[in-house]
């Protein structure tokens, strides 16, 4: 059974590009455009094997999504790694300390990118 | 930061009927002044003389410093305060335009993942069509097939380009807000001079954009921009914590 990616960003065009590769590596991806409709995904019963989200957002933001995520029922221990332009050490620090599984700074390759996410979920 | 701060036209009117009244007042204690020295004179008081003439300088010094703005100054303040309302109105023309690229590229990207989709998916075909082919030309297809298929999944990466391209316009237009921001307040000031220490320091809204910076290339161009010698370190492209 094909794993299944949670793909969050306000960038449609982010989305869909990042499916087409994950989907075409195999996996399964689910996308949502906001943290809220994250958050309301995964409350109606997704159960990603990883979740990847970008941090600056309209209104719930990426750091803010994580810390939600990990308080939620079953989601406890769900890696989550942070795709975003954002280079600062300092915001790298509280993705950290909001227990991110990691961080991929834009324009990420795509051989970078299934690199990492196939290091997370080494079964696929 | 801009507390007190008076609308711009208003602020100015107003400022200068309050200018024209006491223009009027100082230039009647000038007149009264000087008359009382005349008279003064001609009964052969010399002190008394003195003391308005005194008066009248001090007339003439707070007619300098409090009294009317000449004409030609005023028209001056209302061409910087017109302006100051064109390099708004620039301004909101630059955004327009940014976002006008960003939802041209944004399209155009949308349209390109869709395409690229699609080769892909004809390419999976064509490589399923060759392995049911037993030919030898059939056995060249499927390399050919993955090649295109590495392409795509390349191609599909690079349209990332889209998502920075736009978050850097959306930070130019934050700059331009900024900038905006100070323009109305400096418009609000032309006509009162008295409160023109509240106006905000622009070099400090300079420095504040830095923390609105997401990228290290801003944060280097800020820099640059600022005539410093900092750089910062990219860090790790791909980090696991």
């Amino acid at each position: 059974m094909p794993s299944t990616i949670f793909l969050v960003d306000d960038s449609a065009t982010i989305l869909m590009s990042m499916e087409a590769i994950l989907r075409k590596a195999g996996f399964i991806v689910a996308k949502a455009a906001s943290g809220e409709d994250a958050v309301a995904t995964l409350q109606g019963g997704l159960k990603p094997n990883l979740m990847i989200t970008d941090i600056h957002m309209p209104g719930m933001n990426g750091i803010d999504l994580i810390r939600k995520v990990r308080i939620m029922p079953g989601c406890q221990f769900v890696p989550i790694l942070v795709v975003t332009t954002e280079s600062q050490q300092a915001k790298r620090d509280e993705a950290r300390a909001a227990k991110a599984t990691g961080w991929l700074v834009k324009p990420v390759q795509p051989d970078d990118l299934l690199k990492v996410v196939k290091q997370i979920l080494p079964n696929g | 930061m801009t507390g007190g701060v008076k609308s711009g036209r208003g602020g100015l009117f107003a400022a200068n009927e309050r200018r024209a009244r006491i223009r009027l007042t100082v230039l009647a204690g000038i007149l009264l002044g000087a008359s009382v020295a005349a008279a003064t004179v001609f009964n052969g008081s010399i002190i008394a003389a003195l003391a308005s003439l005194g008066g009248i300088s001090l007339g003439y010094l707070l007619g300098r410093k409090d009294g009317p703005m000449p004409a030609t100054i005023r028209s001056r303040m209302f061409r910087v305060a017109d302006d100051l309302a064109q390099y708004r109105a620039f301004t909101r023309l630059l955004r327009d335009q940014g976002a006008r690229i960003t939802k041209t590229t944004g399209d155009a990207a949308m349209a390109l993942v869709a395409g690229i989709g699609e080769i892909d998916a004809s390419v999976d075909r064509l490589r399923a069509l060759a392995e049911r082919i037993a030919s030898r030309d059939a056995e060249e297809l499927g390399p050919l097939a993955d090649a295109l298929g590495a392409s795509v999944v390349e191609m599909l990466g690079q349209l990332q380009f889209q998502d920075v391209t736009q978050q850097q316009i959306d930070f130019l237009a934050r700059l331009s807000l900024i900038v905006d921001q100070h323009m109305i307040e400096l418009a609000g000031q032309l006509g009162d001079r008295r409160s023109a220490d509240r106006i905000g320091d622009f070099k400090d809204m300079f420095n504040k954009a830095l923390d609105d910076c997401v990228m290290t290339s801003q944060r280097e161009d800020h820099h640059v921009a600022l005539g410093l010698d900092l750089h910062e370190s990219n860090g790790l492209k791909v980090e696991l914590f």
